[in-house]
Order: C-alpha cells, then sequence, then structure tokens
C-alpha cells in the first residue's frame, strides 16, 4: 500500500511538473535538455527544490526521471525533419549565434550527457546520429541564408 | 624400509592431488539463477529494444532518407547515408550477438527447465540456423552498400528473430512473476477490501 501511495505521489508529481515547468517549453528537445540539467552529475539523481517542497526530494527525483523518460521517448520517435525543426527553434532560444551554437555543439556534442539513465545504447545512438545529421542540414541551411544588407 | 617410502610416496601423491582438486574453481551449478536472469534480460533487450517493427522502421525506413535528398547537399547525403549504414552495422551485431548468446543458452541449460516436443526442439533449431544464416548475408550486404540494402530482409529478419524470442519466452515464462488479477480489487461481504 505504501509503494502504491508513493506511485500516486509520483504521477502527481510528475503531472506537476508537466503543467507548470514543462508547459513552458517549446519542444521535447527543449525539455530534454532541461530535465538532464536537473540531474546530478555525480550521483545521477534529479534534485527540484521546489517538486521537492511540495512532494518530497525521492518523489520529485522519480518524476523527473519519469518525465525526462517519457521526453526522451518523444525524440526518439520523431523523423528527422521534426528533429531538425526542433533543433532550430531551440538554437533561436538560446540567444547565441548560430554559429557558435552550431560550433559548440558539434565540437562538445553535450547532447550525449542528455539522455535518461539506462537507455539502450542502440536507441541512444539513434539519436545522437541523428543530432548529427540535424546540425549539417542546420549548418548547410545557415551557410545559404542571404546575409542581411547593412543599413547606410 | 622400502616398502615405508612407497607409502609415504603414497602419501604425498594424495595430499597434492586433494590440494590440486581444492584449488580447482567450483563447477557452476547447472542451469544457475545468473545464466537464467541474463537469458531473460538478453531476450527481453532483444524484444523490446532491437526487433519491435517501429524500431526496426526507424534504422531502415525510408522517410529520413527523402528528407535528406530534399536537401540536394551531397555531403549531408554522404554523411547520413555513412551513419544510418554504422546504425544498421550496429543493430544487425547486437541482433547477432544477442541470438548466438540465446541459443547457446539453450542448448546448454534451457532444456533443464522445459519440456519441448522434438519437433520444437528441430523447428528452433532450424530458425537459430537460418536466422545466423540471414545476419550474416545481411552484414555483409550492409558492409557492401549501406543501411539501405536490403530493408525487406532486414525487417523479415527482425520478424523471424521476434518469433525465435517468443518460442524461448515461453519456455523461461517461470522467470515472470504472476500477478494475481484480484489482489485488491475484491471486497468481503462487510465491503472491506481483501
Amino acid at each position: 500500500m505504501v509503494a502504491k501511495n508513493k506511485r500516486a505521489d509520483v504521477i502527481a508529481a510528475s503531472e506537476d511538473l508537466r503543467r507548470r515547468t514543462l508547459a513552458q517549453t517549446s519542444s521535447a528537445l527543449d525539455r530534454l535538455i532541461y530535465l538532464a540539467s536537473m540531474r546530478d552529475y555525480n550521483t545521477g539523481l534529479y534534485v527540484h527544490q521546489g517538486l521537492a517542497a511540495r512532494f518530497s526530494a525521492e518523489v520529485a527525483c522519480e518524476a523527473l526521471a519519469d518525465c525526462h523518460q517519457e521526453c526522451f521517448r518523444e525524440l526518439i520517435f520523431l523523423g528527422l525533419k521534426d528533429l531538425t525543426e526542433q533543433l532550430n527553434v531551440y538554437m533561436r532560444s538560446t540567444g547565441t549565434g548560430a554559429d557558435d551554437f552550431l560550433r559548440t555543439w558539434r565540437e562538445l556534442e553535450p547532447y550525449r550527457v542528455a539522455v535518461p539513465v539506462g537507455t539502450d545504447s542502440l536507441v541512444a545512438q539513434f539519436l545522437f546520429s541523428n543530432l548529427k545529421v540535424a546540425l549539417a542540414i542546420l549548418e548547410h541551411q545557415n551557410s545559404h541564408v542571404p546575409e542581411p544588407i547593412p543599413v547606410a | 624400509m622400502t616398502q615405508l617410502f612407497i607409502f609415504i610416496a603414497i602419501a604425498v601423491a594424495l595430499l597434492i592431488l586433494l590440494l590440486v582438486a581444492m584449488r580447482r574453481q567450483p563447477a557452476r551449478a547447472a542451469g544457475s539463477a545468473g545464466e537464467l536472469v541474463t537469458a531473460k534480460k538478453t531476450l527481453e533487450s532483444l524484444q523490446s529494444g532491437l526487433l519491435p517493427p517501429e524500431h526496426v522502421e526507424q534504422v531502415f525506413g525510408r522517410r529520413d532518407l527523402a528528407y535528406v535528398e530534399e536537401m540536394g547537399s551531397k555531403d549531408i547525403r554522404d554523411l547520413f547515408l555513412s551513419e544510418r549504414k554504422r546504425l544498421a552495422l550496429m543493430w544487425i551485431r547486437l541482433v547477432r550477438r544477442q541470438v548466438r548468446a540465446l541459443k547457446e543458452f539453450h542448448v546448454s541449460r534451457s532444456r533443464m527447465f522445459t519440456q519441448m516436443s522434438w519437433w520444437k526442439e528441430f523447428s528452433l533449431a532450424f530458425n537459430f540456423a537460418s536466422l545466423e544464416i540471414r545476419c550474416g548475408i545481411l552484414q555483409i550486404l550492409m558492409q557492401w552498400r549501406g543501411a539501405y540494402a536490403a530493408p525487406d530482409f532486414a525487417r523479415r529478419t527482425a520478424a523471424s528473430a521476434g518469433r525465435v524470442c517468443s518460442t524461448l519466452d515461453q519456455s523461461l515464462a517461470f522467470l515472470t512473476p504472476s500477478v494475481p488479477v484480484s489482489l485488491g480489487t475484491e471486497s468481503d461481504a462487510d465491503g472491506s477490501m481483501v
């Protein structure tokens, strides 16, 4: 019964997280990056002060992990076209220049640390591979955009 | 005196034999829990990660290729094709490795836990052999011509591996705990939950 109640808590916490925080994100990629940033690199546990205050640290951690898995699955089943669009929207939302963003992502591959724990290696490789191609597409599109004419 | 030496020699030889016997690794029990759990995990990994049609479709489907071709860039097309080839080869190697692991498990251990008819055994052996050949051919084709060399053949191989997995799954079904459906849903006459 305790386990059942705890599960209900986790579901409530996940709903709360979706409604208050994740609803403000623009795409699954955006959510993935956000949720991965909530995870402690050393312990692998998710930390969210607000959610932990409303529920408990353990429940908040589990709810964040569930949402992380959920948006990862969503991304995996996206076609390359949709993924490229999401990456483009995410790039613009960061406020970083396109050249800087694309170079940094190509060199550092930050998406590699954004996958949930326990992800199947082939599935993770599939996402990394698609993101690599999506970055190349955005670079190609970016290099073909005509330069704005400076106003005299 | 000679007899004493002979007895001492025999005693020393026996002692050495005893020490050698003690130093040997204990033989693993046939069908040990570890092996069963590993086999079950391999089966689950195949069924949930490598063989579902939607995952196979993502690697071998042509939707993404069509999008890349719309770009009209040779560099992007080449990058995409080399990435898909890498993924396809990774997929086939994983499927092949896990099917082999399951075959070895079945040959050495599984028969201790299940009563299979000789016809089912024969059919399974044929399926394992056929899968091994199919995977070998697919691997060569993919190495040579990339992920889009024989997508239908890849789909059929995945489906065939899926059928072998479900046969083996039945023989390992005793590892999956059955949950009583009625637990917590029935009430006593006074309305209290059971």
